[in-house]
């Protein structure tokens, strides 16, 4: 069986998070942690949520607020974003869903009992003042997938190639949990100026629509190009090249059809 | 915070289209004149045709009708009156402007008055004055674009 | 049998539910000063939100997925903030304005000034979103606006020169400037398209679980009970301009515009219209502070929504309480609710493409709609109206500064 192929911004970041058990709203993918193997390969191992994860994000003014706000009310030293390892997920689709029950945001639960719970009507029994189940096993990581995203990236020869617009990930890094395997980072898709987003538009020869569209996002990133992992020699504050520019595969190279089953590799397909 | 960097410039939008500017000649001042002739007599006309027909409407209706108008007109009144007239053959053009749309307002009053207390007494005879005093507005709007 | 009945509902709901504030000030506004001369604008914007809201209700029913979920997804966290300011803040500009409608209606029905009816309007709309179940919601004030049918009857009545109206539709008025003409056609798509109605279409067919199988439900909603609400938008600049454009009265208080109807039908079509725009300035404040809170909750990830009890999604109820807080406030102030009606009006003009951008990508993605995605038609008119929408959503500001808000 072939392993399944994701895009992290397209497929995984801003996606909603819901309940595995009855499909109510979690929290959004705010970002993604990622931590490396024995051989030196990123992989994902939790989601981050919350204002700590999604202010570093947004960047700006509002970004530092939202970061600065809850610092000032989480007591612990050195406050981090809520975790949701990446074992706990069971479908990848227009939503992703996750198992258990993830501890509610503060949010939630201040909002709960100062604001609504007080009001007639509200289908709250008298609450207890204490926060539903307590966090789930912390399994921390090492590299936020959104200081990936962004990163310039120069060639063996020191040339800039472009910035890092998005990273196409392979779900057979190690096991997770006994269950699944981890989706590991297996290219990274750079465009060659700041022109943004790709809005999914990089896929396949046959695109999504409406064509103008298309043909104008593709317009804009038509020298982007696609750099596997073993391309990749150091994940510093740049990206550093093993390779030359020239030896880059273009992007629209990624999805030429090779073989009938092309169209499952075009994105997550329906479990 | 992004929202409220909108909000300031749209309330400042907000507050200054209740205001009017100065005129700077007299070609201006004319010029205001007659937009605000345009305004008044539009409410009349408005007053008019709920006049004409006011057996077929409520009563509460005529009168939230009628408070409306004469606000606006007392509205169209001061703030034009507020302008300061830039010569003295301006004062001349304020002074009939002002005559008409405070006749409007009078007319106006009492017919609230009187709906207010039982019901318009000659409305034949009020759509006449009415369409007196809009058309003379017309009128002078007429003359001074 | 019992389907057929629940789709003609729903159409009558659509139907009822088309019209609210925007539209009603809009339409009388243009009809009484540029007669029948800007219709056409009304059947643009109608075929637009048809187009939009029936991708956004086949995401809704394919992927689950409501739209602004969608258009952090698409649009990226910054971008889809800057689009949660905007969104927001006409959304509570627009909720201001319909109570301030729902309070006028009750003045123009008792004599007692609107001001004193806010509260209590306000009040009662909030109890509404607390308590009452989402779907008898939607019907009973969806249901309740078909009073409105009243201004295409008075029309009949008014006995107009069918001809004359006729002309208008291709000749504006000599004495109008273009600037002036242009903007009130921006403002005429603002309220025929306006966002919330997107936001509200889709959220409801996520919060009523439609699937595939509902797409004949949301498909008849959209393309019978939308136009004929559009129907009625023209009924009412028809009315405006058979009474009011002949004699120059131009309108600016929701008593004026309802004149027409007076005069055509008497006490009786009053009473029926000055219902009919409670209901429909009432149904309008619950989908407006509904959509307030589910733009936030959905760019969050919030638990959002009337299917569960209010303790279980409490930022999304404290959103919507608080929206509803600040929209009143804003009327309390005094500011005339007619003003804050056509300033919401064209702010969301010049927000269009924010909102139907990303649907329109998503219709077209095959990993959220599988065989759904948009068809070749689709996809043609979405993008004539994406430029149409993009040249509005430019012009819209500066031709509000240019024209002084339309004097």
């Amino acid at each position: 069986m072939k392993a399944r192929e994701l895009h992290a911004n397209l497929h995984l970041l801003d996606r909603q998070v819901i309940s595995a058990d009855d499909g109510h709203p979690v929290c959004k993918i705010d970002d993604l942690e990622l931590t490396f193997d024995e051989k030196g390969c990123p992989y994902i191992v939790s989601i981050l949520t919350g204002p700590l994860a999604l202010g570093p994000r947004l960047g700006g003014l509002a970004g530092r607020l939202m970061v600065a706000v809850t610092e000032l009310f989480r007591p612990e030293e050195d406050p981090g974003p809520q975790r949701l390892p990446m074992r706990l997920v069971s479908d990848i689709n227009s939503a992703v869903a996750v198992g258990g029950t993830p501890q509610e945001a503060a949010l939630e639960h201040w909002a709960r009992v100062n604001l609504i719970a007080p009001l007639p009507g509200s289908g709250a029994a008298p609450v207890a003042h204490d926060r539903r189940p307590a966090r789930i096993g912390e399994v921390t990581g090492e590299l936020r997938m959104s200081t990936l995203l962004g990163r310039r990236v120069l060639d063996a020869g020191g040339r800039a190639v472009g910035q890092v617009a998005d990273v196409r990930l392979r779900q057979d890094g190690p096991m997770l949990g006994d269950v699944q395997h981890a989706f590991r980072v297996d290219g990274l898709i750079v465009v060659p100026r700041h022109t943004g987003r790709l809005f999914g538009y990089e896929r396949g020869p046959h695109g999504p629509g409406p064509a103008l569209v298309r043909a104008l996002i593709r317009g804009l990133h038509r020298d982007s190009r696609y750099v596997t992992w073993e391309q990749v020699d150091t994940l510093g504050e740049d990206v550093r090249l093993s390779a030359d520019m020239d030896a880059l595969l273009p992007l629209s190279d990624l999805y030429r059809p090779v073989s009938a089953d092309q169209g499952h590799e075009n994105g997550p397909t329906p479990a | 915070m992004r929202v409220s960097s909108c909000v300031a410039p749209i309330l400042a939008v907000l507050l200054l289209s209740g205001c009017t500017s100065p005129a700077w000649d007299d070609h201006d001042y004319g010029l205001k004149a007659a937009q605000s002739a345009e305004s008044a007599a539009s409410s009349l006309e408005i007053v008019r045709l709920a006049v004409r027909h006011e057996d077929r409407l409520t009563t509460s209706y005529l009168k939230t009708l009628f408070t409306e108008a004469v606000k606006d007109l007392g509205g169209v009144n001061s703030q034009f009156g507020g302008v300061q007239p830039p010569s003295p053959s301006a004062d001349e053009v304020r002074g009939r402007l002002l005559d008409l749309t405070g006749e409007a307002e009078d007319q106006v009053t009492s017919l609230l008055i009187q709906v207010r207390r039982d019901g318009i007494e000659d409305p034949e005879a009020a759509v006449k004055d009415l369409e007196g005093v809009a058309a003379k507005l017309r009128a002078f709007e007429e003359a001074h674009q | 049998m019992k389907k057929l009945f629940a789709v003609t509902l729903g159409i009558l709901t659509a139907f009822g539910g088309f019209v609210d504030i925007g539209d009603l000030v809009a339409n009388s506004l243009v009809g009484a000063r540029f007669g029948m001369s800007l219709a056409w604008v009304v059947v643009v914007g109608v075929i637009g939100i048809c187009l939009f809201a029936e991708m956004s209700g086949r995401i809704a029913a394919v992927s689950g997925r409501p739209v602004f979920d969608l258009v952090r997804e698409r649009m990226g966290p910054r971008a889809g903030l800057v689009n949660l300011g905007a969104s927001f803040f006409i959304n509570v500009l627009t909720l201001a304005a319909e109570i301030g409608g729902a309070s006028l209606a009750l003045e123009l029905a008792t004599g007692i000034n609107y001001l004193l009816w806010v509260p209590g309007v306000a009040l009662v709309a909030w109890l509404v979103m607390w308590r009452v179940k989402f779907e008898t919601m939607e019907r009973v004030f969806g249901l309740a606006g078909l009073a409105l049918v009243a201004f295409a009857v008075a029309l009949w009545q008014l006995g107009p020169d069918w001809h004359e109206l006729g002309r208008q539709l291709t000749q504006p008025p000599a004495d109008e400037g273009a600037p002036t003409y242009w903007y009130y056609a921006i403002a005429l798509l603002g309220g025929a398209m306006t966002p919330y109605e997107v936001f509200f279409f889709s959220s409801g067919g996520v919060e009523e679980k439609w699937t595939r199988k509902d797409l004949v439900t949301s498909r008849a909603n959209v393309f019978i009970g939308f136009p004929l609400g559009g129907f009625l938008s023209l009924a009412i600049a028809g009315c405006a301009a058979v009474v009011f454009f002949p004699v120059k009265a131009e309108v600016d208080t929701l008593g004026q515009m309802l004149l027409p109807a007076g005069i055509g039908l008497g006490q009786l079509g009053l009473a029926a219209v000055i219902f009919g725009v409670f209901a429909a300035t009432f149904g309008a404040t619950l989908e407006t502070a509904l959509s307030s809170g589910y733009t936030i909750s959905q760019y969050f990830g919030w638990q959002w929504g009337k299917l569960v009890r209010p303790r279980d999604a409490a930022r999304f109820h404290a959103v919507v309480l608080a929206g509803v807080i600040v929209a009143t406030a804003l009327i309390l102030t005094t500011i005339d609710p007619i003003m804050v009606t056509e300033y919401s009006l064209i702010f969301s003009a010049a927000a269009l493409p924010l909102t139907y951008l990303p649907v329109l990508m998503i219709a077209n993605d095959p990993d959220y709609m599988g065989d759904q995605v948009n068809g070749r038609f689709s996809n043609t008119l979405g993008t004539t109206y994406m430029i149409l929408l993009l040249v509005v959503a430019a012009a819209a500001v500066p031709l509000m500064i240019a024209t002084k808000a339309g004097q």
